[in-house]
């Protein structure tokens, strides 16, 4: 089987079965990393850059340990250090890039769509690493990944998405990937984080007091403030934010049911999750890292055309 | 030079011909027949026009273009702004200030008006309202209009401040000028990228609400009420935008609306794939929107059809939609554009719509269809279909959407100080 796009853009290009192909060939991989020696040689042909034009700790590290697991060549190119900072446009450089026979091209930019304009003018497959306030596919896979393997389900699971959705990539992957999969979900948070037409847009419900989408919920995904794509003050202050949106212990054992916690990460301890429930038993929050890189693998290996 | 129009059809309400086809020559710039058939005179020096379904009405006027001179000519010149005016069938064009330096002085628009004296089309600068269009204090508006400025403006920087735009509509009337103001309140739709709604939202891109135009317009026009003057607003997106102007109009209100031709014809949904050269300001609205507008045109809500013909070179269009600045050439698709959309527009709507209502509006004089007039004439084809090519692209940039599509409604001409412009 083979994917139904040449490149992972966002999650709303995928099919349905695309996605089921991506989670299943994760699960491979993922059985592959148990192993004492955890590499395969399926892209030892490939050439892979990894171009994070903002700063990225967790996504480059993941991409970069499952390309190096696949056997890919590895490139990393990030914006500060470059001609990006003298001022070169970025079809410049990753034409630059591509005259050196690179292959694929992970990439992850401040701007919406921006992977899409690349698309549209270079030849090689590109895989979204997070643009903008758009789309963060691989996030939204392995998060999928890790519901289905903490409840065993995806259709009919009940998601809520807490905080942060307006500027959140992660959100809008999870909603795409989420409904398409036959998951029920909530967004919630203070209405001014929460896209006015959002409903009606991505047929999701809206809810702006947090424990009644606990109460609702399977699974909160919790989603990091995003201060620094703030371009306008938005709530008043962090103390309130978390006071009326924060996720701590004793809101968890009001609701007289387990609910699974998730986290993109990096966490705003004490800010939108309070520590006793980040590293409580609810949290599945360290697997979904674990996971990470075996869903990149897969994305990474089915978008160099290899079948599964 | 003698020109002779065979069989035109004449689209002039200030004609006697008006709706009739005529025979029309014209000799050294003044029309010195008409006729149902013209046969004596026609010798070989006489330059013969005759085309399917040719029609004629006075020369066009375009009421907002950027040509970017001077001090970005990368992008336009005076020179090749009039020779896509000229192209899109205009004899006159008022272009915008927000040039380097900024047209807010008598030498600035002396520079435009010299500039434009030998050039195919008139080019009528606008002045600022503010100094620099910086939006904090009245610019010398009177000298400006004592010098060619035609209507004030601060183009791409609309007047945020109420109490300001309260002076500068009272300040005009001491002689009888107009502003003119784009719709956008700058609160409300800085942070955004895109119409916000339902696709915005499916986009990831951050939106600029319909509000945002509907505030400033209703603002406005209670300003305009108590200042009894005049003012033009340019680039209505929404439906809502053209209904306060509607019954402001009803009210007794001098007020005056323009839409572009590329409102009539994209809507939010042709962005989906990042289109950079439909990234304009406004923004492309609903598809309800776009289609309030066109039935605003025909019912003669809208008074102007405006280019908002604005060049961006190639790597401002040739970048991640976020960083790509607004605006698309427009002058030469205008009409074609706008007959596409509405094809049920009658000849006598596109003389109004291209110029004759912004003659009205803005005082400047064209030339009236008849015996002894001076000939500044608009020679188009409503029926005639062509595909608009970068060959044939007059313009110094090259940012248009409609650059290969099929067009339906050309221009093929105009006459202007004698002289024949034909594609």
């Amino acid at each position: 089987m083979k994917l139904s796009t040449p490149h992972l853009l966002g999650i709303k290009d995928l099919t349905r079965e695309d996605i089921s192909l991506i989670l299943s060939t994760a699960q491979q991989f993922k059985e592959v990393l148990q192993r004492p020696v955890k590499k395969v040689p399926s892209l030892r042909d490939v050439t892979i850059v990894n171009l994070f034009f903002e700063n990225s700790t967790r996504t480059r590290s993941s991409f970069e340990l499952a390309e190096r697991r696949l056997s890919a060549d590895v490139l990393n190119f990030t914006a500060g250090a470059s001609s990006v900072a003298k001022g070169e446009t970025l079809l410049d450089t990753v034409n630059n890039i591509l005259s050196m026979k690179v292959d694929m091209v992970v990439m992850r930019h401040s701007a919406s769509g921006a992977p899409h304009f690349l698309a549209k003018h270079i030849p090689a497959a590109i895989v979204n690493a997070g643009d903008g306030i758009n789309e963060h596919p691989t996030q939204a896979l392995l998060d999928a990944f890790s519901m289905q393997e903490k409840t065993g389900k995806l259709e009919g699971l009940k998601v809520a998405i807490i905080g942060d959705v307006m500027h959140s990539r992660v959100a809008l992957s999870n909603i795409y990937l989420l409904t398409k999969m036959g998951a029920e979900v909530t967004v919630a948070g203070p209405p001014t984080l929460i896209p006015k037409y959002m409903a009606d847009a991505l047929n999701v419900r809206v809810e702006y007091n947090v424990k009644k989408a606990l109460q609702w919920c399977d699974v909160a995904n919790v989603l990091r403030i995003q201060l620094e794509r703030q371009s306008q003050p938005l709530f008043s202050s962090l103390r309130e934010y978390s006071l009326a949106y924060g996720i701590n212990r004793r809101l968890l054992e009001s609701l007289n049911k387990e609910i699974v916690i998730m986290h993109p990460g990096p966490i705003n301890r004490g800010v939108e999750l309070d520590s006793d429930v980040a590293d409580g038993p609810s949290s599945i929050i360290l697997n979904q890292v674990e996971n990470g890189v075996a869903v990149r693998m897969a994305a990474l290996y089915l978008l160099a055309n290899r079948q599964n | 030079m003698k020109i002779l129009l065979r069989q035109a059809f004449i689209a002039d309400p200030a004609s006697s011909f008006n709706g009739t086809n005529q025979d029309i020559l014209i000799d050294n710039g003044l029309v010195v027949n008409i006729e149902k058939a013209i046969t004596t005179g026609i010798d070989h020096s006489v330059t013969i026009i005759e085309k399917e379904g040719l029609t004629v009405s006075p020369g066009w006027v375009d009421v907002f273009s950027h040509f970017c001179d001077p001090g970005l000519e990368y992008r336009e010149t005076l020179e090749s702004g009039a020779a896509a005016a000229a192209a899109g069938g205009y004899t006159q064009v008022f272009t915008l200030p927000n040039t380097q330096p900024v047209v807010s002085n008598k030498t600035q628009v002396q520079y435009i008006v010299q500039g434009s004296a030998s050039l195919p089309v008139s080019i009528r600068p606008l002045g600022t309202v503010t100094r620099n269009a910086e939006g904090k204090e009245l610019a010398e508006m009177y000298d400006m209009y004592n010098s060619g400025a035609v209507a004030f403006s601060d183009g791409i920087h609309p007047i945020q401040s109420p109490g300001l735009l309260l002076k500068a509509l009272l300040y005009v009337k001491a002689f009888d000028g107009v502003v003119i103001q784009v719709p956008v309140d700058e609160s409300i739709s800085k942070y955004g990228l895109m119409h916000e709604g339902i696709v915005s939202t499916r986009m990831g891109l951050p939106g600029i609400p319909a509000i945002g135009e509907e505030l400033l317009i209703q603002r406005d026009l209670e300003l305009l009420k108590y200042t009894d003057s005049k003012l033009h607003f340019t680039g209505v997106s929404t439906a809502k935008g053209i209904e306060l102007i509607k019954k402001a109009k009803a009210e007794g209100l001098q007020v005056s609306c323009s839409v572009t031709p590329y409102h009539l014809t994209f809507c939010d949904e042709d962005l989906q794939d990042y289109d950079t050269n439909l990234k304009v300001t406004p923004p492309l609205r609903l598809r309800s929107d776009m289609m309030a507008l066109r039935a605003a045109v025909l019912e003669g809500v809208v008074d102007n059809i405006a280019s908002h013909h604005l060049p961006q070179n190639w790597d401002h269009k040739t970048c991640e939609f976020e960083y790509a600045k607004s605006g698309m050439i427009s002058l030469q698709t205008a009409y074609a554009a706008v007959q596409t959309a509405i094809p049920e527009l009658t000849a006598a709507q596109v003389a109004a719509l291209f110029g004759g209502n912004a003659a009205r509006i803005f005082g400047v004089s064209t030339s009236t269809i008849e015996k002894g007039a001076a000939a500044s004439f608009t020679l188009f084809q409503p029926k005639a279909s062509f595909t608009f090519t970068q060959a044939a692209n007059k313009s110094k940039s090259a940012n248009s959407p409609y650059l290969g599509k099929e067009l339906t409604g050309k221009v093929a001409g105009t006459i202007y100080k004698g002289q024949l412009h034909t594609l």
